[in-house]
């Protein structure tokens, strides 16, 4: 990989971090945007989807209410998605994942501890805060923001750097069974996350119904297809 | 406080971008308060000249980035009230008061509508039609498609709110308001059991029998202890063993 796409990963990771939260929430931070992207950023589409929906499986099993903790897989994606691609693209994206997984946790601490730096700022500036000071606000809220990109680079370079730290261990070399195996079994906690996030999402009564038809209309497709 | 003629051309546009970033500093000790006080202070601008001082101008600035709580897709709607109050002459306790209201139901009915409703919808269609062939144009669909809602209800947010003031409680019995997660989320429960039969025969697809065996089994297993132990067993620590797992199995498995 190319120090321009590894550049351009970083700046991609970047915005997908800071999209989560802080600016614009557009949602380039679900998994299967922040994958999609970085996998044509590197040439490979095909691994770019494939880790996006896994994560955006997982990302089901999610919901962001109030202040609760949860890992952050958006930028664990291109992380992913680059890992996967320099071990060997399609084959080897079940440990593009499980680096992906670890990345996420990572990036739900960094969560916390920037929400408790930005509780730190405001706590200090309180008192100007109070006269209505429009700069101390203004320049509160730009920490703030500051405060993330730079985390979301931490996180993204953390991705990036583990991937290639395993390209450097010799994982390219590993037996193909080990890829396939690794993918298997990462496909199927991912589904079972979808799963169990899916149906909390939907809950009881009216709308268990339709996601039931809904169900039975997916394998009806399979069956014709 | 006295009353002041609210600016004839309001500027909510200003205000609108600043909501995009509502909650760049958000904290635990505020929540999305500063932010919240960042996009309120354009709308507030006519306030400068009302107490020669500027006082009232900065004491509602100052009440704008209070704690405050809600969806940020809707908190538009807290910002233009709260700003209207002020010019509508509020005491500072009505305003208080008006955004404490508002937090709650801001905040359930934009997480019911977005957060278990729009997005998961169009997510799982997105993966639904990647799962039919459709590529990356399901992403960029998928893209398109919920930022226009998005931006449509951050904008029907802060002028409903800017339009209704402290009467704003009305504003939140808009029957479409009222409609559209009655519409939103049968659909969004049809599409996601739509979508999970095709995104398991995608994901397996690849694999040998033995590789979507192993894949089939992990999915039980894990849907098991995930509806066994809900909130307390986690799905990326299921995953985390999973890859664990694979990697020494296909590692013994010679």
């Amino acid at each position: 990989m190319s120090a321009g796409t590894l550049v351009l990963l970083l700046a991609w990771g970047t915005l997908v971090g800071i999209d989560l939260v802080s600016v614009p929430q557009m949602m380039i931070a679900r998994p299967l945007v922040a994958g999609t992207i970085a996998g044509l950023l590197v040439g490979d589409p095909e691994t770019g989807v494939r880790l996006g929906v896994v994560f955006e499986l997982f990302q089901f099993d999610i919901l962001p209410v109030g202040a609760v903790r949860y890992p952050e897989y958006g930028p664990a994606t291109v992380g992913a998605v680059a890992a996967a691609h320099a071990l060997g693209g399609s084959t080897a994206w079940g440990i593009g994942a499980g680096l992906g997984l670890l990345v996420g946790l990572f990036a739900g601490w960094s969560l916390h501890w920037l929400r408790e730096a930005n509780a730190r700022a405001v706590r200090r500036a309180a008192a100007t805060l109070e006269s209505g000071d429009i700069r101390v606000l203004a320049r509160l809220h730009a920490a703030g923001l500051a405060r993330d990109v730079a985390r979301a680079a931490v996180v993204t370079a953390v991705g990036l750097a583990a991937g290639w730290l395993l390209v450097r261990a010799g994982a390219t070399g590993l037996p193909l069974r080990v890829f396939t195996l690794t993918a298997a079994l990462a496909g199927g906690a991912a589904l079972a996350a979808g799963v169990s996030g899916l149906l909390r999402i939907v809950g009881r009564g009216a709308s268990f119904r339709w996601f039931a038809a809904g169900l039975a209309g997916g394998v009806a497709v399979l069956w014709i297809a | 406080m006295d009353r002041v003629t609210p600016p004839a051309a309001p500027p909510l546009g200003a205000s609108f971008l600043r909501l995009f970033a509502v909650q760049a500093s958000w904290n635990y000790d505020r929540l999305l308060g500063v932010g919240m006080g960042v996009a309120e202070e354009p709308l507030l601008r006519g306030l400068r000249g009302s107490g020669g001082d500027g006082a009232a101008y900065r004491a509602a600035v100052a009440r704008g980035a209070h704690f405050f709580n809600a969806h940020p897709y809707l908190c538009g709607l807290a910002v233009g009230a709260a700003a209207r109050a002020e010019y509508e002459g509020a005491p500072p306790e009505q305003v208080e008061r008006l955004r404490a209201a508002l937090c709650g139901p801001l905040g359930a009915l934009g997480d019911r509508l977005v957060w278990a409703g729009w997005l998961p919808l169009l997510s799982t269609a997105a993966v639904a039609a990647i799962a039919l062939g459709a590529g990356w144009g399901a992403v960029a669909g998928f893209l398109l498609i919920y930022n226009l809602g998005h931006v449509a209800l951050r904008w029907w947010a802060l002028r409903a709110g800017w339009d209704a003031g402290a009467g704003v409680v009305g504003a939140l019995r808009n029957p479409v308001l009222q409609r559209t997660p009655t519409l939103v989320l049968p659909a969004m429960a049809l599409v996601a059991g739509f979508c999970l039969p095709l995104a398991t025969r995608w994901l397996v697809r690849p694999f040998p029998l033995a590789g979507a065996l192993g894949c089939a089994i992990a999915a039980a297993v894990g849907v098991a202890l995930l509806r066994w132990q809900p909130g307390r067993i986690k799905s990326l620590w299921i995953g985390l063993a999973a890859v664990t797992l694979g990697l020494a199995g296909g590692w013994l498995w010679r």
